[in-house]
């Protein structure tokens, strides 16, 4: 977990909590609710709660994917925002995968995101992505009660690299990267009427 | 595998005198009231709606669950209350001590009013010199927020409530914020993986008891009686 750190976090008071968190994450406990995804992948959901939250989800994490894509591809992206797209770019493409994958043969991605337009400006793709990025941790958040045990421990996995992305793209962008001490969830209702207004067709 | 809800360790140091353990037992666990806690509580957040949970009463694995996320956040809270009393932090840091830290303590205070009698008690800390020191202190805080972020998405999927489970987590996905905000200041990777790992309660235990930062009250520790010296 912290292994990117190992440069930085050098030999020093704090390093019990380094080499013993990477040790301590390798030994997580087994269980149904230990697998996350690799679990989740096993056997596609059944429940209609999951299937309908987790095909959402796709849709979400293909449109993020896209975003992150055309930017990459578009824009002369340099220094950090290359460093953040392509990072957080590989995440979603990886999210997507495994959704994708945990989802089987119930996989229909409802709706259908598409951006009306892709981001044309540098600034263009820095709001969308920290807009979107936020609105992926009000989504996440606001199905965690609509989803069976297995699949909540499957999508926990995702959320909270949402919220990390969306903390780093607030920082770079100079707001506070968490400016709430409790994340406010938004059901699909409210998800979709941002999506609206961000300029993206709900299909 | 252990039972995931059974109190940690550290946490049963901290409730020598049973009040959490009388606590539980006593709480209801039937259906009914925690359907009842579903239907008031649905929508709110714990931050929100911190007072309707408590009357209503909890199961007691939520409980003991809640009572670790309050034994998390009692940590995060002092450690950067401390750092920011001391002052050893300066621009960005301090910033992000500042904010964060005020975070902590309303989750200390949302836990602490939702669980009500039942709640465990303060312990008290040493940090060890890591408050007084800006490197020590980026290092330390990477490690408590990564941690955190771990530990309540452990706990998510088995807390039975769903008022709790909205409450912990919205919590978690701030958690996973101050980790980025804290890993971009400590020049590492926000975001390192696609995916963050759930841990167990013995390895967050382990890790927490690695740190020392917990000492316990002297009139608690030994089998002798406390020396009053007033």
């Amino acid at each position: 977990m912290l292994d990117g750190a190992s440069g930085e976090l050098g030999v020093t008071r704090a390093n019990w909590f380094q080499s013993g968190l990477v040790a301590a994450t390798a030994l997580a406990s087994g269980g149904i609710l230990a697998g996350g995804f690799a679990a989740l992948a096993s056997s596609s959901p059944t429940h209609p709660g999951d299937v309908e939250v987790l095909n959402f989800a796709l849709a979400f994490e293909e449109l993020q994917a896209s975003v992150y894509a055309s930017a990459l591809r578009g824009l002369k992206l340099t220094g950090d925002w290359l460093q953040f797209a392509q990072v957080v770019g590989e995440h979603e493409h990886e999210h997507v995968a495994f959704v994708r994958q945990a989802l089987g043969s119930a996989a229909h991605p409802a709706p259908r995101l598409e951006l009306t337009h892709h981001p044309v400006t540098l600034v263009d793709f820095q709001r969308l992505a920290a807009e979107l990025e936020d609105l992926g941790v009000a989504l996440y958040n606001g199905q965690a009660g609509n989803v069976t045990p297995p699949t909540l421990a499957a999508v926990a996995e995702i959320v909270s690299v949402e919220a990390r992305h969306a903390a780093w793209a607030r920082d770079l962008l100079g707001e506070v990267p968490a400016p709430v001490p409790s994340d406010v969830p938004a059901d699909i209702t409210q998800v979709r009427a941002k999506l609206t207004q961000i300029g993206v067709s709900v299909g | 595998m252990a039972d995931p809800t059974a109190l940690p360790q550290w946490l049963e140091r901290f409730d020598r005198d049973g009040a959490l353990a009388e606590a539980a037992c006593q709480l209801t666990t039937t259906r009914r009231s925690l359907l009842g806690l579903a239907a008031a509580g649905a929508g709110a957040t714990l931050l929100a709606d911190p007072a309707g949970a408590a009357a209503a009463g909890a199961s007691r694995s939520d409980v003991s669950i809640l009572n670790y996320a309050l034994g998390l956040e009692y940590i995060q809270a002092s450690f950067y209350t401390e750092a920011e009393r001391l002052g050893a932090l300066h621009g960005p840091l301090a910033e992000q001590a500042h904010v964060v830290g005020a975070h902590e303590r309303a989750h200390v205070a949302a836990f602490r009013k939702v669980l009500g009698a039942a709640a465990i008690k303060e312990p008290t800390f040493n940090f060890q010199g890591v408050t007084e020191d800006p490197a020590a202190f980026r290092r330390t805080a990477v490690a408590l927020e990564d941690l955190s972020v771990a530990a309540y998405k452990y706990q998510a999927p088995r807390i039975r409530s769903p008022a709790y489970l909205q409450a912990a987590i919205a919590i978690h996905s701030v958690e996973a914020r101050h980790a980025a905000w804290i890993r971009r200041l400590a020049g590492v990777l926000p975001a390192a993986t696609a995916f963050d790992k759930p841990l167990a309660p013995p390895a967050v235990n382990a890790l927490v008891a690695s740190t020392h930062f917990v000492s316990t009250p002297p009139q608690m520790t030994g089998h002798a009686a406390p020396k009053f010296t007033g």
